[in-house]
């Protein structure tokens, strides 16, 4: 199919894009949460397969390499968004609070299952991870949040293996200082004595 | 253990990489410090909120590929930027041109046409500017005759209703 779209066949290429574009959707969710930037990262990802198919010699899956166009098509976006102001406490909606306050409490887990409390925490990440970098984002989503290995996020990227180790580590603290800070008061002297 | 290996710990891994036995050395000793509880509890949070986010997906519209060949097709279409630019710089040029030779039939042959045809104007009148400047004295002799012509004509009427 790959062959026939490099050869110019519209039809294959209109193939490629049918089968692959949930893959290619999901995965650029992972960055933005729009519909409509989703899909406008999705329709620039093909663009670019499209004019780089020469470069695709098929001895990788077309799976693999629309990802690895995905990530660094979503990495750029990212970089050209500007960055949002530190998010504090009282910036947070009442459901954001009780969601922090829910996740220090002892029923945590079992309350936290319903779709309704994860749309608001899939919200609350967003926000926070609005005020960290392109580069800390992308570490983040993939590694903390897809179990991603070091290896498939250097794959992704391009990055080395050590710099995706550094930039986790860094990402790591970086996010636990900003929800160390919403969690401000929440965080008791009893958690403690847990 | 010491408090800095469990703050490495939780900044090395994941959080969801952590198995149960490191779990509860870290639990253990954050129950005696508060700095490391803190982060313990702030890492927890976040691996949570990472989570929930990457549950979060958007699936295609039925309509993507279509727009997306559209699209294709619309960029194929595109006039390259070059090939844009040198069209317009062709029309500035054309128009430049057009402007120039407007401006020189306006300021050679227009105005040489309306000096001919002031000369022509002049002649035809019998008088030109030049002459009714430096006829001053046949004018005042005409006006002379004139003044004459009235007296002649009012004499005449006096003798006539006498």
């Amino acid at each position: 199919m790959a062959q026939l779209a490099r050869a110019g066949d519209e039809s294959a290429f209109a193939e490629i894009v049918r089968r692959y574009s949930p893959r290619v959707f999901r995965f650029a969710s992972k960055f933005f949460r729009q519909r409509s930037v989703v899909e406008e990262a999705a329709q620039e990802v093909f663009m670019k397969a499209f004019t780089q198919l020469g470069s695709f010699e098929g001895r990788g899956s077309m799976e693999g390499w629309l990802t690895r166009i995905t990530t660094n098509t979503c990495l750029n976006m990212l970089r050209s968004a500007k960055r949002r102001p530190e998010l504090a406490s009282a910036d947070l909606s009442d459901d954001e609070s009780t969601w922090l306050e829910n996740q220090l409490s002892e029923v945590a887990a079992e309350r936290h299952r319903s779709s309704e409390r994860s749309f608001v925490a899939a919200d609350l990440a967003d926000r926070v991870l609005e005020n960290l970098s392109s580069d800390d984002r992308v570490v983040l989503t993939l590694i903390d949040g897809e179990d991603a290995s070091v290896k498939e996020v250097a794959e992704l990227t391009g990055w080395s293996e050590s710099k995706v180790k550094v930039q986790a580590f860094r990402a790591r603290r970086r996010m636990r200082a900003a929800v160390e800070k919403l969690l401000g008061k929440q965080l008791p002297p009893a958690v403690a004595g847990r | 253990m010491k408090e800095n290996h469990i703050i490495d710990l939780l900044e090395n891994r994941s959080f969801a990489s952590l198995n149960e036995g490191e779990r509860a050395a870290i639990q253990a000793h954050a129950a005696n410090c508060l700095s490391c509880a803190r982060a313990y509890e702030a890492t927890r949070v976040a691996s949570s909120l990472l989570r929930a986010r990457a549950s979060e997906t958007v699936e295609p519209s039925p309509f993507f590929h279509t727009r997306v060949m559209a699209a294709l097709r619309e960029r194929q279409n595109e006039v390259p930027a070059f090939k844009r630019l040198w069209q317009s710089a062709g029309a500035l040029v054309s128009s430049m041109t057009a402007t120039v030779a407007l401006l020189a039939v306006f300021s050679f042959i227009i105005p040489g046409t309306q000096t001919a045809g002031t000369a022509q104007a002049s002649a035809s009148n019998g008088y030109s500017a030049e002459e009714v400047i430096l006829n001053q004295n046949d004018l005042q002799d005409e006006q002379a005759s004139d003044a004459q012509v009235l007296t002649t004509l009012y004499s005449a009427d006096d003798s006539g209703t006498r």
